[in-house]
Formats: structure tokens, C-alpha cells, sequence
């Protein structure tokens, strides 16, 4: 038995002697990462936001359940468990989180991984769910929380975490954990109302990703915010087109991926899906023009091109030289 | 450890059947905006195939880490494509946010002294 405690002895020393050495290590990793004091960061607090103190494991369901009853959905941690947890594994999946998200109708948005996106989404109103890793890189602790607000004067970030409705983290203790979860955050957004930190492109595939589960109408809702908020972006250009075309407006999306080429006549995916709708339309010799033009402005080994030459073939069975078409195909160039 | 145990095949054989049926134009070469943005992001593209094999995937093996078969299913058809294929390939990597009761033994005396000297925050919450 004393063999045995001496075992251990040396073990745990081993351990400290470890500790202490990983210690050194993480303070000297942290050295060189940029700063952010929060200096300039004004007070806030979320004071509406609802808590829900978890039970065992269930980080997930709790911090899911704060950001959705925010928006006002009538949810509880209890009842969203089912959707994210999986007792397998003790915990909620990162990807889980933002698939129940659209089951519910919102639009999960991952926030920019930088602390001024994080309190720039707080500071509008919007609580952010957190991934913190409390352990370390090669331990890892994972925990979800909702930041809800931070102090200056004592320089705390607010969170509901865990059981305290009102836990407060000094800021670089915080911005450490976060950073172990590679900055991982996202909020709920509503479809019609995009976050105020969002760009076009991320706006887009958030809305892209919720597409098979959110109804028809808040898909369009979205691009209809899209498009109020990015009118000139490329992408909120090409998503509304592929949108036009899904609900059969061909015309509409013809045009909209003619105003694209215009000022970007490289994109071979829009001049792709262009003579796709003008074939739609039965204008297939302009069609067969535009697919061909894709295919040319197309690099050899993109993923793209499979699609593109799909359309050429499927053309050049279809178009005759000197048929007869449509007179509306005389207004598509 | 890379788990790829994609279902049986007669899926494949349902996937190839509705796979046409899923674009409204009769011209099936439209490139839709996750393809696209796929390629933006220079993701391998995905192709349709892959995504319901591995919807498949990630369907099976929640309901064996205890997920109730039906909510699996509506589970599964919640998350992405490019979601799912992460999912099908290393669930079990993934950080899963749960809480520490896990942490045991010598990483509990890790834990605390690394806690002690302020590197980590692991029992401010208890």
C-alpha cells in the first residue's frame, strides 16, 4: 500500500510539475495574441434576457433556449433537449445548436471570430451564444453560455451561465476561454432583420443553410433583407436569381443574372445558370451561346465546371441554328 | 479515427431516384447558391450524393449515442450539407459543450492549479 502512495506521490508531483510547465506555456502563448482591453467598450446589460439554470450536461439546451426565448419562441431548456443533446457524449454539438436554431424559424448567424463583433451583436440588443473551452487546448472543457452585457467599470463580461443568471468574467479571462473554442459564437436572427455585424456573403449562406428547414416565405423574407441591405452584392444578387428561377420566374431571374454579369462578366457559375433560364424560356439558341461562354470563362479543375458542361451538352442537343423562337428572347442578350 | 459507415446501399439506389426531382426547372444544371458559395469557399463541392449518404451517417450514430430514433431523424435533416459531412466524419471529435463533471483524477489537480495561477476558469463555476 505504501509502494503504492508513493506511486501516487511521485505521480501527482509529475502532474504539478506538469502543470506548472503548461502554465508557462499558455501565458507565453497569450503574450502574442492581439489585445483587446475593452477599454473602449461602453456598459451594457440585457437585463430581458431569460435564464434557464441548467441541470446536469445540459449547457446546450439552457444557453439555446436564452437566445430563443429572446426572440420570444415560447421554449424551455427542457423542451429543446431532445433537439440538441446527446447523452453519448455529455454535451450539444456546436452544429446541433444551429440546426435546432432553424427549426424554430430564426436564422443562426456565426459571428466574425473577433471580441468587437461580439459586443457590437450585445451592444444592439442581441445576447450571443458563447462555446468556451475552461480547460485547456489539450484538456478541454466545453461549456456554452450567453453573453449578455459587459461592465466597464469593473471590466466583467456578463453571461447566463451555467446556474448563476448573472455570472460575471473578467474580460481577458473570458476572451482566453473563448479563443481556446476558436472565438465560436453565433445569435438568432429573426429572417427579415440580418445582425448588425453581418456581412452579404455570411448573410447569405446562413440563409442558404436554413433553406430545407425554414418555411418558403421567411427564405424570402431574408433575401427580400438581403437585398434592402446589400442591393449591389454579387452574392445577394446570384441567391435571389437562383430563388427567381427555383419558384419558376425565369424572366425575372434571367434579368437579375444579367445585371450580375455586368459587373462581374467572369462569373461562369451566373452565365451558367443565365442559359439555363433562357433555355427555360426557349430561347435556346442564346442559350447555347451563353453556356458556351461559361464554359470558356471557366478554370479546367473548379468544382463548377461538371454543372456547366452538363449544360452545353444538354444544348447543343436542344438549339438548331435558325429556328424559329420567341420574340421576348430578342430582349435577353 | 475516421468513421465512414455509410449506409446500405438501397439508400444510394433512393438517393439516385430522387435526386432529379429535387430541382423545379426541367434543366437540372442550374448551379444552386450552396454549390456556388461551396466553390467560393473552395470546399470540395459536394455533391448531392454525398450529403444524404452522410445525412444517413450522422442519423445512425446519434441514435447510438442514445438519441431517440425520431428525433434523430429531424436532427439530421436540420443541419447543412457541408455540416453533415463534417458530422459523418468525426462526431466524436467535435467539442460536445457539456460541463466538468467529467474531469477526473489528475487533470482535477491539473485543473486547480492551473486555476490557482489564473490560466483557466474552470471552477468559478461551481
Amino acid at each position: 500500500m505504501q509502494a503504492l502512495a508513493a506511486f501516487r506521490d511521485a505521480r501527482l508531483s509529475r502532474a504539478l510539475t506538469l502543470a506548472l510547465a503548461v502554465a508557462a506555456l499558455a501565458a507565453a502563448g497569450c503574450a502574442g495574441t492581439p489585445r483587446f482591453d475593452g477599454t473602449s467598450l461602453p456598459a451594457v446589460e440585457l437585463d430581458d434576457v431569460p435564464f434557464f439554470p441548467q441541470t446536469e450536461y445540459q449547457c446546450g439546451p439552457a444557453a439555446l433556449a436564452t437566445i430563443l426565448a429572446h426572440e420570444g419562441l415560447p421554449v424551455d431548456a427542457d423542451a429543446l433537449a431532445p433537439a440538441v443533446y446527446i447523452e453519448g457524449l455529455r454535451g450539444s454539438l456546436q452544429a446541433e445548436l444551429l440546426a435546432a436554431t432553424r427549426r424554430h424559424g430564426l436564422v443562426p448567424y456565426r459571428l466574425r471570430p473577433d471580441p468587437d463583433a461580439l459586443f457590437t451583436e450585445v451592444g444592439s440588443g442581441k445576447p450571443v451564444l458563447v462555446l468556451q473551452n475552461l480547460g485547456l487546448d489539450r484538456f478541454p472543457v466545453w461549456h456554452y453560455a450567453v453573453v449578455v452585457g459587459f461592465d466597464p467599470t469593473r471590466g466583467d463580461v456578463l453571461l447566463r451561465s451555467g446556474t448563476e443568471r448573472r455570472r460575471r468574467e473578467p474580460l481577458r479571462r473570458f476572451l482566453r476561454s473563448w479563443a481556446r473554442a476558436d472565438h465560436w459564437a453565433f445569435v438568432a436572427a429573426p429572417p427579415d432583420e440580418p445582425p448588425v455585424t453581418a456581412d452579404a456573403a455570411g448573410w447569405i449562406r446562413a440563409i442558404t443553410d436554413a433553406a430545407r428547414v425554414l418555411p418558403p416565405s421567411s427564405v424570402d423574407a431574408a433575401l427580400d433583407a438581403a437585398t434592402s441591405r446589400w442591393p449591389a452584392e454579387p452574392i445577394v444578387l446570384y441567391a435571389s436569381a437562383v430563388r427567381a428561377g427555383e419558384a419558376g420566374r425565369w424572366q425575372d431571374a434571367a434579368r437579375a443574372y444579367a445585371v450580375l454579369l455586368e459587373s462581374d462578366p467572369g462569373n461562369a457559375a451566373a452565365r451558367n445558370n443565365l442559359a439555363n433560364m433562357l433555355a427555360e424560356g426557349g430561347c435556346f439558341g442564346e442559350a447555347l451561346a451563353q453556356a458556351r461562354a461559361a464554359l470558356a470563362a471557366v478554370r479546367v479543375e473548379s468544382p463548377l465546371r461538371p454543372a456547366i458542361e452538363d449544360t452545353v451538352d444538354t444544348l447543343e442537343r436542344r438549339a438548331y441554328v435558325g429556328a424559329a423562337e420567341p420574340d421576348y428572347c430578342a430582349a435577353f442578350p | 479515427m475516421r468513421r465512414r459507415r455509410f449506409g446500405p446501399s438501397i439508400l444510394m439506389l433512393c438517393a439516385l431516384l430522387v435526386a432529379p426531382l429535387q430541382t423545379t426547372t426541367s434543366y437540372a444544371a442550374v448551379i444552386g447558391t450552396e454549390q456556388y458559395l461551396g466553390a467560393l469557399e473552395r470546399e470540395r463541392a459536394l455533391e448531392r450524393i454525398d450529403a444524404v449518404l452522410a445525412r444517413e451517417a450522422v442519423r445512425e450514430r446519434l441514435t447510438q449515442l442514445g438519441v431517440d430514433p425520431a428525433d434523430a431523424l429531424e436532427r439530421a435533416a436540420a443541419l447543412s450539407d457541408a455540416e453533415l459531412v463534417a458530422l459523418a466524419e468525426n462526431l466524436e471529435e467535435l467539442p460536445a459543450g457539456g460541463d466538468l463533471l467529467g474531469v477526473l483524477g489528475v487533470m482535477f489537480v491539473v485543473l486547480l492549479v492551473l486555476e490557482l495561477l489564473g490560466v483557466t476558469n474552470v471552477f468559478n463555476k461551481i
